[in-house]
């Protein structure tokens, strides 16, 4: 599982290859924790390389969205696998987290 | 008995300590009193003269020389209170009366003026003094001054310097052991026991808060069946029949743990309640979705797929929220996806509807079932799982196929570990 973070015009963007099970979701978790502190953040979300997310880290992404949103921010996916878009879809977060 | 860390390293420490100690006795008693020779070359001369003497005078072969000879020496010794040896020219000792016969065994002897160190020798009885004397045609030798003070001095010096690092390095050891190492150990003890009490509490819950016996009715048969891992999970089945509805859920909630225990717990019961005064699907849906959104304390997610079968009209009306594909008669149920619950408390969840027949099974499960991995890291997955349902004999019982499927998995799996609680529920139209 790689995970890159880079900021680009007030935004910052996470990108996530690999998988998120739970052997690598505690460090998924550890990288984005920075994240959980900003005010106002923007956060665009590329998961196209990602092959599987689990129930955990989807809860890890659920509460990262639901923190920034609380400060101001945001977090939208912008890009999605096959796979993951499936998971998101059976979830009903498919909407809450993929910008039209 | 449990001992604790900090009693055992005491019992340990003192047993270490009372080997030390009785090292050191031992040591002590082994060691010899000898008293220094001040004057030693003062009494190798005298000696040496006594031994010129007895050459010269007596013969060698006479019992009288050898008496003689004794007498000299340990008069000689007496007034410096040390102990002699005689012996002849191989090294057969000669005297004193408890060592006659004795093979003296030196590697060497050290003229005391010399600053050669001693060597190991077995002198026992001796403090000093050797004399060796051959027969006839040599004169009587005095072999040296062979002070056995030095040798067990040094011997005692070294075991003294040994036993004292050797406690130095104890008493570090005990220092470090008792202000670092054992707290570190009761921690680590601590929390594994905390966890293991939180392990039994969740398990508790779990035991409450799932249906154990099923209920019995001629025109449908249930069964459930749950895998737990290791840790305890949120996966959640219940059914009730309320009249002639048979009321049912299967759900996840996100995190394991007591924690994860409780809100489950607390879900299935509630359901389990309303179900009997008449509350609808969705109106139950809506309220689990509130109780998690309004105690964000929580922070816990829920998927739940609930369903009611009219046993009369056999409809199925169900409601799912983010859960996996349900299995109705050979292939997956059309359910709407909606958003899994605790998210976002506006939500508005509907319901569907499909009509059963007779011989018409459900197969509800958790992600555990579809997200099983075997050792190439293959995904059990949704396809294998219909297929596998389509290979169920008509007759079979919800409670085979509920263990059925688990073996399955447990075969595919093979050695890779269980990643997750498999929860199944089955329910059969008779």
């Amino acid at each position: 599982m790689k995970i890159t973070l880079e900021e680009q015009n007030d935004v910052i963007l996470l990108s996530v290859s690999g998988e998120l099970d739970a052997d690598t979701c505690p460090v998924f978790q550890k990288e984005i924790e920075p994240l959980m502190e900003r005010k106002a953040a923007k956060v665009e979300m590329d998961l196209s390389k990602l092959t599987y997310i689990s129930s955990k880290a989807l809860r890890v992404l659920i509460s990262l969205m639901q923190r920034l949103m609380d400060s101001g921010g945001s977090l939208t996916v912008t890009k999605v696998s096959p796979s993951v878009l499936d998971i998101l879809d059976m979830t009903g977060l498919s909407r809450s987290f993929i910008k039209d | 008995m449990r001992i604790s860390p900090r009693r055992a390293f005491l019992l340990l420490a003192a047993a270490v300590g009372l080997l030390i100690v009785s090292l050191s006795v031992f040591s002590v008693y082994k060691s010899r009193k000898v008293s220094l020779l001040n004057e030693y070359e003062n009494l190798m001369e005298d000696l040496q003269i006594i031994a010129d003497d007895i050459s010269s005078n007596l013969d060698a072969g006479d019992p009288e020389y050898y008496s003689f000879l004794e007498t000299t020496a340990k008069v000689q010794a007496e007034g410096e209170n040390f102990s002699y040896l005689l012996m002849d020219s191989t090294g057969v000792v000669i005297s004193p009366e408890f060592m006659h016969g004795k093979k003296l065994v030196m590697k060497d002897i050290r003229p005391v003026e010399t600053e050669t160190p001693a060597y190991l020798a077995e002198v026992w009885g001796a403090d000093c003094l050797v004399l060796r004397y051959h027969f006839p045609d040599r004169p009587l030798e005095l072999a040296g001054v062979y002070d056995v003070k030095y040798l067990f001095a040094d011997v005692r010096y070294t075991i003294a310097s040994f036993l004292l690092v050797l406690a130095l390095f104890f008493g570090l050891m005990l220092l470090v052991f008792w202000f670092f190492v054992i707290p570190a150990v009761e921690r680590i003890m601590a929390r594994k026991e905390q966890a293991e009490r939180e392990l039994m509490i969740a398990r508790e819950i779990q035991e409450k808060a799932l249906t154990r016996e099923f209920p019995d009715d001629p025109h449908c048969e249930v069964s459930a069946v749950l895998r737990a891992m290791k840790e305890v999970g949120g996966d959640i089945y219940r059914c009730r029949l309320v009249g002639r509805k048979l009321y049912f859920v299967v759900g996840d909630v996100s995190d394991k743990g007591a924690a994860a225990a409780f809100v489950m717990f607390l879900i299935s019961s509630t359901i389990h309640s309303r179900v009997g005064h008449g509350a609808t699907l969705a109106g139950l849906m809506k309220e689990i979705n509130r109780l998690l959104c309004d105690n964000p304390d929580y922070e816990m997610f829920c998927t739940l797929f609930l369903g009611a079968v009219d046993l009369d009209t056999l409809e199925l009306e169900y409601c799912n929220a983010g859960h996996t594909r349900t299995l109705f008669d050979g292939d997956f149920l059309a359910q709407d996806p909606q958003l899994i619950v605790g998210i976002d408390s506006g939500f508005h969840y509907h319901t569907q509807r499909v009509q059963l027949k007779s011989g018409d099974r459900i197969l509800v499960y958790t992600d555990g079932v579809t997200e099983a991995r075997d050792e190439n890291r293959v995904f059990f997955g949704e396809k294998r799982l219909r297929d596998w349902m389509q290979t169920r004999p008509a007759a079979e019982s919800c409670a085979a196929t509920c263990e059925a499927l688990l073996d399955t998995i447990a075969r595919f799996r093979g050695k890779a570990p269980q990643n997750d609680d498999i929860a199944v529920m089955c329910i059969k139209i008779l």
